[in-house]
């Protein structure tokens, strides 16, 4: 079989995606003999854009000019190309001061000193170019980044996920830390898939893999509301991962 | 009339004997409060007060994502192999049972699933009475399915009632024999006798939809899947091809459904048979309290009030069933 040539790269974000993908330590020997990663920046000597991908999986978001040359640029030469996780998918944790005046960022963070580019609100990116296909999460999970790969070996992408975080910690028994722990726990609007990872461990989900599809917000608030947590309060957990929620 | 009766004081040694005969499952209250079926070890005591179990006993027999076919390039296809040593479930209530009845139909009938039959026939089911709390509807809309087990304790003053209902419970029975007594008492009424009723009527009709209740109800639903995955009779399982990394082997797997998600009636080109949530209210009703296909006229609700327990909207489909089915017995 052909291997099949990949670009892996990261725009604006943390890198802990592509480093979710250097951590399946025990797959990365057999990865090797299904794919050509031929653009992995993060993980090899540093090599060209050239030719064609059959896939691109790109983390981060959009913020300069740069990013938005080498996103389109990526996209003309791939096949499929995939958001890989929340920030490449909804914005994430990059994006979270967009709406704010800019120029009092910078000031904040770089003071008088000059920063050499120009940038931009992050974005995600199907604000620049089209996405076949995302992995959510931050990080993603291990088994659908590994679930991906195989997917493309095959030809294909991964299903869209459509259930929230409630679905599996329903599967998994677990104690419903908003019902009845009067807790303020973001699983019902938010994107499933990882099997309930924090509410297993008693910890509230912090809706850090974006919004479930048909998420039905205003329920959700009627009910935040009953349990005593206000509007704002809500708004601002959830747009820590995606800042749309606020329009 | 002559009973076998078993006192509570006797119960601790009857669960004692039981475990000679498989692993010993039962409802227990973890320290979260959430009550689960799962071992009764010695010195884990079942919670017989407890009305309900998050999930119902049907994730013993199907479980919430397994695999169902494995394909290598050596072997080729392949279906799952798996032990299965007997298990016995101890403490179900009559709703559960008759869920397990209705499973049964689904899954012993004319296509048998092997992995469902195989779990099945390792499966001894023991029943207890109980009563309904304000969530059951057991005694408020009839359904056909039987409340049936091997081994069933009624509750009367001291302790129980103990009957069996097949080769396997009457087998059990003897070997429990020198726990129970055999006393004069009657045999005292429970639950199961809500349920192997026959319906008529509305079972059988078309749902209007026009009412105004589906869209309210879609307006208030999170889509969290909490009804369907509570619900002992909810069987809808999503199937997925999923290859292995190595570019040859792949499993397909099934995982639990629920006909409030998006992609339920979803097929090929992202057409959907049931687009919104009102049209998918209308079709979980009709699934639980009429059915449809080879079940029309057999409802699958067994009135264990799980589904509206455990909804976060508190959503409740009885109102609207008592509206358009009728109440049909005492309470």
């Amino acid at each position: 079989m052909k291997k099949l040539r990949l670009a892996i790269i990261g725009l604006t974000a943390c890198s802990g995606c592509q480093l979710s993908l250097l951590n399946c330590e025990e797959e990365l020997p057999g990865l090797l003999d299904l794919f050509e990663f031929h653009l992995f920046p993060m993980a090899c000597s540093p090599a060209l854009l050239e030719g064609e991908y059959d896939a691109a999986l790109v983390e981060g978001c959009v913020s300069t000019p740069h990013e938005r040359e080498l996103l389109l640029e990526l996209r003309k030469r791939s096949q499929y190309l995939i958001a890989l996780g929340t920030c490449a998918v909804w914005g994430g944790v990059a994006a979270l001061r967009n709406g704010e005046d800019r120029e009092v960022l910078r000031q904040q963070v770089y003071g008088q000193s000059r920063i050499a580019c120009e940038t931009a609100e992050p974005q995600p990116l199907r604000s620049v170019v089209r996405v076949d296909a995302v992995i959510n999460g931050c990080p993603p999970e291990k088994n659908e980044l590994l679930g991906l790969l195989a997917d493309l070996a095959r030809g294909t992408l991964p299903a869209e996920i459509d259930y929230p975080v409630c679905t599996e910690c329903r599967m998994r028994e677990n104690l419903c830390l908003l019902t009845e722990g009067d807790k303020l726990c973001l699983g019902l609007l938010t994107s499933g898939g990882c099997k309930a990872r924090c509410p297993s461990m008693a910890v509230p989900c912090e809706g850090c893999r974006g919004p479930v599809p048909e998420a039905n917000l205003a329920e959700a608030m009627e009910l935040y509301a009953q349990k005593g947590f206000d509007r704002i309060t809500v708004l601002e957990r959830l747009c820590r991962f995606y800042p749309e929620w606020k329009l | 009339m002559a009973a076998r009766f078993i006192s509570h004081d006797n119960l601790e040694l009857l669960l004692e004997r039981l475990r000679m005969y498989g692993n010993l499952h039962g409802p227990v209250r973890g320290d979260d409060g959430v009550v689960r079926f799962t071992a009764l070890s010695p010195g884990t005591p079942p919670d017989l007060s407890a009305v309900r179990s998050l999930l119902p006993p049907k994730k013993y027999l199907l479980h919430p994502r397994e695999t169902i076919l494995t394909y290598t390039a050596d072997a080729g296809y392949q279906l799952p192999s798996e032990e299965n040593s007997p298990l016995i479930l101890f403490g179900l209530h009559p709703c559960d049972l008759a869920g397990i009845q209705y499973l049964d139909r689904l899954f012993l009938g004319d296509d048998p699933d092997l992995l469902y039959t195989a779990r099945r026939a390792a499966l001894t089911l023991i029943g207890i009475s109980c009563t309904p709390d304000d969530f059951c509807s057991c005694h408020r809309f009839a359904t056909p399915l039987e409340a049936v087990s091997d081994l069933f304790l009624a509750s009367v003053d001291g302790g129980y009632v103990v009957t069996s209902s097949s080769p396997r419970g009457y087998e059990l029975l003897k070997g429990v024999q020198e726990l129970l007594e055999e006393r004069e008492i009657e045999s005292p009424e429970d639950s199961r006798r809500f349920f192997g009723q026959a319906v008529s009527g509305p079972a059988f009709s078309e749902l209007d939809a026009t009412l105004p209740e589906w869209q309210e109800l879609a307006n208030h639903c999170l889509g969290c899947g909490a009804c369907s995955l509570c619900c002992p009779t909810c069987a809808c399982f999503d199937v997925l091809e999923c290859g292995g990394l190595d570019g040859d082997s792949a499993v397909r797997v099934r995982r639990w459904d629920n006909c409030l998600f998006k992609s339920h009636a979803q097929v090929a080109g992202g057409m959907n048979f049931r687009k919104d949530r009102a049209e998918r209210f209308r079709y979980r009703y009709r699934h639980k309290y009429r059915g449809f296909g080879p079940l029309r006229g057999f409802p699958a609700c067994v009135g264990c009030g799980r589904c509206r327990v455990a909804c976060p909207a508190g959503l409740d489909l009885r109102p609207l069933a008592e509206r358009l089915e009728g109440a049909h017995h005492e309470q």
